[in-house]
């Protein structure tokens, strides 16, 4: 599922470094140009559930993904500004695809229904911007995450 | 009675032996010396084939070494100047020459069986015979004869003179000589060169006297020609001695091969004894010993499993090659033992049988041993099976967790957030937030004991990472310092898993009596062992292993061939280890 209007705005986005906002004007007071969001999970459930929250929350979500195939194809195509990269994928990990995917443009933030501190040291090899549990997903924590990167 | 007769037959030899000699100092001129020794080689035949006779009547080698002996001393008597012994003796001369060879070939069953060395002995016997007798045909004693004493000019009288030339009898010599210490010898050495190439190690060993006698031909084989050709004195005498050494020697050597089985049965009988006390391990060991055959194996029948075992209880096949033989043992109708050995003792079926018998009770005990080694390997086999099963399960459950009720939580999780959201954007309920608030922190607490549930069960990073970095997140969660001093790198899963569940059962002992300030774990490796403790600095006094709920770890260390041992004195800390086989 991809949006090509998307990868317009991505592009634009990535050249002013805008900080995620919320496109509703009754939450923001400013409007900026959303981050672009690709989300990766193989449960169709959190990916629906993510993309809600995340669009509510100011995120463009452009694509989604439900294995690390498919993740890296749709990266490459839209070139979004940030992968929700979950850990455990179908023919894959999240590690695997967060380290080819650390080459490209896109900022990584893995999550994962497990805490970070079950998962080791592989979360900090991999080149992901950081870490999320699944039920602890925001906005505001992907926009720390993101925040503290620039 | 048989003894009274062989000192018959040897007092004839001794008898024969005398005259022989005399005659040699007599008629052929020949030193003392000389004569003597050619007499007491054909002494040491006539010896070697009454005590072959006496010891083991049913190989017939004996005979063959009692004619040679008596061929041997009786040759001598080809050198009188009596008109019938002369003509006797000299067609008789050579026959040793074909009884030694012979019983050479004949060694060690007492008959000759392939059919290229029979062939030789037909051969043999045909030229010994047949061109002495055609020599006296000829020979008018104008010419002394090549081998004997060219300085005594007295005529011998052939009474099988047809017609007399010089030129022919020494042709007829010399065509002998060629013909069979050249052609015949050479390929007797060859054929006894054969035998040694098709042998097996043991067979090799009991074949080493036909060496001695492939060296006796080849001896003879180069004195004839000095004799006949060559006159060189000084050779002649080396080699006269060098050849009736190996001819002395020959009868001996073939007499202590053929008594050979006998000091095998000697030693049969001593494993009854030897083996009265001897652990299972040995039998194979004590049995091969007697049988002299150092790649003797035994396999011991498993009857419940109708199978052949090692003494560890290994299941083992039997050799199907011509390269191994193999004797079954049996005991009241029912397989008892394989004895896998070397071909050569087939043709001594009755010793392996001896033996076998005489190791029964050893074997028995052995057999019922094996047996019970097989089944006790079989109960290891199928604990570490469990254990293994018990961990794919745990895996399962993990991973039904994990994308299941995990999934559904974490996606609700999000709901509950995305509808506060709307909520916020909107004039709401207090309420209805406040329930929504309540919602989102229970569902939290839920994840929470879910991923703890989780962990317990089958912990992820366990499988992904290996054990230092799932024990460096167990240490994470710990409400108290833990020294980690952990083995890097990955080890086989259910080891892996033990050590793991070790420390955890260890660490949570800890947390619950121990009233620790610090705990410690160390995993290192040590002579193929994976050594796993747990000390902390507690008030020590934990209740035995057995009676706490660190009894079912001890199965699970023990199913992989462990153990795992708890030191609690009271008021001196509590330290738990296990060790692990764990081979790199």
């Amino acid at each position: 599922m991809t949006q090509i209007s998307g990868f317009a705005l991505t592009r634009v986005s990535r050249a002013l470094r805008v900080r995620p906002v919320a496109k509703d004007a009754r939450l923001c007071d400013i409007c900026f140009m959303a981050v672009t969001v690709v989300i990766v999970d193989d449960h169709p459930s959190f990916r629906t559930s993510a993309r809600t929250l995340l669009e509510l929350e100011g995120f463009e979500v452009v694509g989604e993904a439900a294995d690390g195939a498919s993740a890296l194809e749709v990266a490459a195509a839209l070139e979004p500004e940030l992968v929700l990269l979950d850990i455990a994928l179908p023919d894959t990990t999240g590690f695997e695809v967060a380290e080819r995917l650390a080459r490209g443009p896109s900022k990584v933030i893995l999550t994962s229904s497990r805490e970070l501190r079950d998962l080791g040291r592989r979360v900090q090899a991999s080149g992901a911007l950081g870490f999320v549990p699944k039920d602890r997903l925001t906005g505001a924590v992907l926009a720390e995450l993101l925040g503290s990167s620039t | 009675m048989r003894k009274l007769v062989a000192l018959g037959v040897g007092g004839v030899a001794v008898a024969l032996g005398v005259f022989a000699y005399d005659v040699q100092v007599t008629d052929l001129h020949s030193p003392h010396d000389h004569a003597w020794a050619t007499v007491a080689v054909g002494w040491s035949f006539v010896v070697a084939g009454l005590v072959a006779w006496l010891r083991r009547p049913s190989n017939r080698l004996w005979t063959l070494l009692l004619a040679a002996g008596f061929a041997l001393l009786m040759r001598q008597f080809r050198y009188s100047f009596d008109a019938w012994l002369f003509t006797v003796f000299f067609v008789l001369g050579e026959l040793p020459y074909g009884l030694v060879p012979h019983s050479v070939l004949a060694y060690p069953s007492g008959t000759v069986v392939d059919r290229y060395e029979r062939a030789l002995v037909k051969v043999g016997y045909a030229c010994v015979l047949t061109l002495p007798l055609a020599i006296l045909f000829f020979y008018d004693g104008t010419r002394p004869l090549l081998t004997y004493n060219p300085l005594d000019p007295r005529p011998h009288d052939s009474l099988l003179l047809l017609h007399g030339s010089a030129d022919t009898v020494e042709v007829l010599q010399k065509a002998f000589v060629v013909f069979y210490y050249g052609f015949v010898a050479t390929l007797f050495i060859l054929l006894i060169a054969r035998r040694f190439a098709r042998a097996t190690p043991r067979s090799r060993r009991i074949l080493a006297p036909l060496l001695l006698a492939a060296v006796a031909i080849a001896l003879r084989a180069v004195f004839e020609c000095v004799l006949i050709f060559v006159h060189y004195r000084f050779a002649r005498d080396y080699l006269f001695w060098w050849q009736i050494t190996a001819f002395f020697a020959l009868p001996l050597a073939l007499l202590a091969g053929l008594l050979r089985a006998g000091f095998a049965r000697a030693r049969v009988s001593d494993l009854v004894v030897e083996l009265e006390y001897a652990p299972p391990e040995e039998v194979g060991g004590a049995l091969a010993k007697a049988l002299d055959d150092p790649t003797l194996d035994v396999a011991f029948w498993l009857p419940d499993a109708g199978t052949y075992a090692d003494a560890q209880g290994q299941p083992v096949g039997l050799p199907q090659d011509e390269a191994r033989a193999v004797t079954l043992l049996q005991h009241d109708g029912e397989p008892l033992a394989a004895i896998v050995h070397d071909p050569s003792l087939l043709n001594e079926p009755k010793l392996v049988r001896a033996a076998g018998a005489a190791a029964r009770l050893a074997l028995e005990n052995a057999q019922l041993q094996a047996d019970m080694r097989a089944q006790l390997t079989q109960v290891q086999e199928s604990r570490v099976r469990i254990v293994a099963a018990a961990d794919e399960e745990r895996k399962r459950i993990e991973r039904d967790l994990h994308d299941g009720a995990q999934q559904r939580l974490a996606a609700l999780a999000l709901q509950l957030r995305t509808a506060q959201r709307r909520l916020d954007s909107r004039e709401a309920d207090p309420t209805v937030e406040a329930l929504l608030e309540c919602a989102v922190l229970e569902l939290q607490a839920a994840n929470e004991e879910l991923r703890e549930l989780v962990r317990g069960v089958y912990p992820t990073i366990l499988t992904e990472e290996g054990l230092a970095a799932a024990l460096e997140s167990l240490a994470l969660r710990n409400p108290f310092p833990i020294d980690l001093d952990v083995l890097e790198g990955r080890l086989p899963a259910r080891v892996e898993a033990t050590a793991y569940f070790v420390t955890c059962e260890g660490l949570a002992n800890v947390t619950k009596h121990a009233r620790a300030t610090r705990a410690s774990v160390s995993i290192a490796r040590r002579n193929g062992l994976l050594a796993v403790e747990i000390a902390d600095d507690g008030v020590g006094g934990a209740q035995p292993l057995e009676n706490s709920g660190l009894s079912g770890l001890a199965d699970r260390v023990e199913a992989l061939g462990g153990t795992l041992r708890l030191d609690s004195p009271t008021g001196g800390g509590t330290r738990l280890s296990a060790e692990i086989p764990c081979e790199s």
